[in-house]
């Protein structure tokens, strides 16, 4: 019964895992990711890990939550149905994954794994909670405080009141094929006059970007505009 | 428990989806000041229209996710429910860690709405999807500290043993702010009253504004399932459970699992509902706080 589980949750953890590189949406791929950490936590409960397994699974249903809305928001995919390529540098990560599955099968098989069942009536919860609060204490606190500046950081990014000005300002969404024009709703042509007001907030560009705005409406704004540059010469 | 233990949950959670619609009908009724027959009479002809409909589908939405949300939200449903306990020993899932388990059930409702609203491919649902976790995420804090509050006095994380840990006193009398702040958790996990985010009316729908036919009704049942499961899961946590004289303990559940739905059901109708933004910040300006001291609370009286 345990052999059939742990090979049952050992093939979805593998194959969850496979979909994540073979999607083509950022959504699909975080919630097949989270498939594969519930596949392990499966496992954690049969390796007598009782609070670590069914925490894996509740953590990693929250973080693949925020994940997706983080990257929904940051990579401007509306709703991330669009598809996208979601890998890179294939030579590179193509040995990088052999090197590290020729590693990792080497080391386990290898290594003389020990074999000591857990006792039935040890107090696996509570061993764990005096090991987190004890000797390993430093140790997670650390990692938790580095977490939550992190998260304070990615919540100061993300505001629309953001630390480059209002996140509205020169946000253009992506083609819909590489350097096409941007999806969603074109920008209307008076909106240089919407633009002269923005300058008030951050004066980087000084004031002769109203003057400009109503040619060459990306030329003033921030890194975010400079595919919006290109296709307004193309119109042109 | 046994395979015996399976139609059994199934019955538990229809018999209470079926209490609901019956409560939900009286409670509208009686607002308006009418007699409760129509209203029930709507609920099912409303039914059988949703379940003899056609299936209406968007452009490009993802198949599969949208049409498997609510077999998830239902299977969520039915998983929280095993970690129930009906009896001394009688839990479907005994696990050392079974609290933790029903928060595992709890956020993954969250990812359950939400693939719900974006795998339509339209914008309502999607919108709904957004704001559900806007509110559904801030409100999984104040749920682990009110769950980590009931444990305390157990000194365990299984749902056993913190039913155990009510012989002398009900939770409810010794953490008075856990209930209340329980049920606005419940709320939001079934998507009701003034949690009403993802499928509220304002958005023509919300996360199943795209949804029609045999399939609106499913992710309906699914969310009666989801209360049904929440509120046994409430009374176990904070009114004892199955603990109670002379009636067996499975019906001392079933009594208390129904007051507890009569209280959501309750506050679906009669409490105010605040617009998105102001519930976030009430979210995170009040009530985390607020579940922060209750906690505090509960640990010193447990110390």
């Amino acid at each position: 019964m345990t052999d059939a589980l742990f090979t049952g949750l050992s093939a979805l953890a593998l194959y969850a895992g496979w979909r994540v590189f073979r999607v083509d949406s950022m959504v699909r791929a975080s919630f097949w990711l989270m498939i594969s950490f519930i596949a392990v936590g499966g496992i954690g409960l049969l390796l007598s890990a009782p609070y670590i397994g069914v925490a894996t699974v509740f953590m990693m249903a929250v973080e693949m939550t925020v994940m997706v809305l983080f990257m929904v928001m940051f990579m401007m995919n509306p709703a991330g149905l669009n598809p996208m390529m979601m890998v890179h540098q294939h030579r590179f990560s193509i040995g990088v994954g052999v090197v590290a599955f020729a590693g990792m099968t080497a080391a386990t098989l290898l290594t003389d794994l020990p074999s000591n069942p857990v006792a039935a009536g040890k107090a696996i919860v509570h061993d764990l909670g005096i090991e987190l609060l004890g000797d390993s204490m430093l140790i997670f606190e650390t990692a938790g405080v580095t977490l939550l500046a992190t998260m304070v950081a990615a919540v100061i990014l993300s505001a629309r009141t953001g630390r480059f000005g209002d996140a509205v300002e020169g946000s253009v969404p992506p083609g819909l094929e590489p350097g096409g024009t941007p999806a969603g709703r074109v920008p209307e042509k008076s909106g240089g006059h919407h633009h002269g007001h923005g300058g008030h907030d951050h004066g980087s560009h000084g004031d002769g970007r109203s003057d400009h705005a109503h040619h060459h409406e990306g030329d003033g704004h921030d890194s975010g505009g400079h595919d919006h540059a290109g296709d307004k010469e193309k119109h042109a | 428990m046994s395979l015996a233990a399976f139609p059994f949950l199934a019955f538990f959670l229809a018999l209470g989806a079926a209490l609901v619609v019956v409560l939900d009908a009286v409670a509208r009724a009686a607002l308006a000041g009418a007699p409760a027959g129509p209203y029930l009479a709507g609920t099912f002809r409303h039914a059988a229209m949703r379940l003899s409909g056609q299936l209406v589908t968007t452009e490009a939405p993802d198949r599969a996710n949208w049409r498997l949300a609510p077999a998830w939200y239902g299977a969520l449903a039915a998983a929280g429910l095993a970690v129930v306990p009906f009896g001394e020993g009688m839990a479907l899932i005994q696990l050392p860690t079974s609290i933790v388990l029903w928060g595992a059930v709890e956020a993954l409702v969250v990812v359950v709405v939400f693939l719900h609203g974006w795998s339509p491919n339209a914008p309502f649902p999607l919108i709904g999807a957004y704001r559900y976790v806007a509110t559904g995420l801030p409100v999984m804090l104040p749920s682990m500290f009110v769950l980590i509050g009931a444990a305390l006095p157990a000194r365990s994380l299984d749902v056993l043993a913190i039913v155990e840990s009510q012989r002398e006193m009900w939770n409810v009398v010794r953490q008075p702010l856990g209930l209340p702040l329980f049920l606005i958790v419940g709320l939001s996990l079934t998507l009701r009253g003034p949690m009403d985010y993802a499928d509220s009316a304002d958005l023509a729908g919300g996360s199943s504004a795209e949804d029609s036919g045999p399939a609106r009704a499913m992710w309906q049942a699914a969310r009666l399932a989801m209360l049904v499961a929440f509120s046994a899961m409430a009374a176990t946590v904070f009114l004892g459970g199955y603990l109670g004289p002379l009636l067996p303990g499975p019906l001392w559940l079933a009594l208390k699992t129904a007051l507890v739905l009569e209280l959501m059901v309750a506050a679906t109708h009669l409490l105010p509902r605040m617009p998105v933004s102001r519930m976030v910040t009430f979210l995170w300006v009040v009530l985390l706080p607020v579940s922060f001291l209750h906690l505090l609370a509960a640990g010193l009286v447990a110390l």
